[in-house]
């Protein structure tokens, strides 16, 4: 896990990892969340709707945000304040996403860090885009 | 910049942080006043006057306002 300081993020930092997609990762949001929509979680209905298998939920494609701020940037010191995402594309079962965060503004007063994000798929694809505003907690 | 001129700007600026083009700012106003108004709304205020004013704040000089004509004054003593 990173832990960078406020101080030694600068404008331009980025930071990214790579995750497969799992139909048990599907499952389980599944059950945490009680979203049962067939779309998500019947292969020959999201088939009917043209999609090419179970689609993976928005939210959790988004939820890796959450691991792009809390150990990656800045990682251990994270509070994630406000997330703006909108979602380009479906994802599936399979898809290997990259996450990214680039630092692109940043505020000394509040320690803030203003990232812009995108997840692609291994097509490159852009499925999901949006903004973090993210402290950088002091001890 | 007048003060009357600031509070146009101030206005503008709190209209965008919550949205609402109806909202109408007094001296007087505080967090009372505007329900969405809690302290991540703070913190995007004072990041939002901050470049728009192009001037830096400190922690302990925001924590101390206790309205916005107080901002707006200590606005107007950052640019003199």
């Amino acid at each position: 896990m990173n832990s960078y300081r406020y101080d030694e993020i600068d404008i331009g930092k980025e930071e990214e990892f790579d995750v497969v997609v799992t139909g048990e990762m599907l499952d389980a949001f599944g059950i945490i969340t009680g979203d049962v929509n067939p779309l998500h979680t019947d292969a020959d209905y999201a088939g009917s709707k043209g999609y090419k298998g179970r689609v993976a939920y928005g939210m959790l494609t988004a939820s890796f945000l959450s691991t792009l701020a809390g150990v990656y940037l800045p990682g251990k010191y994270s509070l994630i304040q406000s997330t703006e995402i909108k979602f380009a594309e479906p994802v599936y079962i399979g898809d290997r996403l990259n996450i990214k965060g680039e630092v692109t503004e940043k505020n000394d007063t509040y320690k803030l860090i203003f990232l812009k994000v995108t997840i692609r798929n291994g097509s490159g694809k852009k499925v999901c885009r949006g903004k973090m505003q993210i402290q950088v907690a002091e001890d | 910049m007048t003060r009357e001129k600031l509070f146009e700007e101030i206005t503008e600026i709190f209209r965008d942080v919550f949205d609402d083009d109806s909202l109408v700012i007094v001296d007087e106003t505080n967090a009372d006043d505007i329900e969405d108004w809690d302290s991540l709304e703070h913190i995007n205020l004072v990041v939002a006057m901050e470049k728009r004013f192009n001037m830096k704040f400190n922690i302990k000089e925001v924590g101390e306002l206790k309205n916005v004509g107080e901002m707006a004054d200590l606005i107007l003593s950052k640019m003199a």
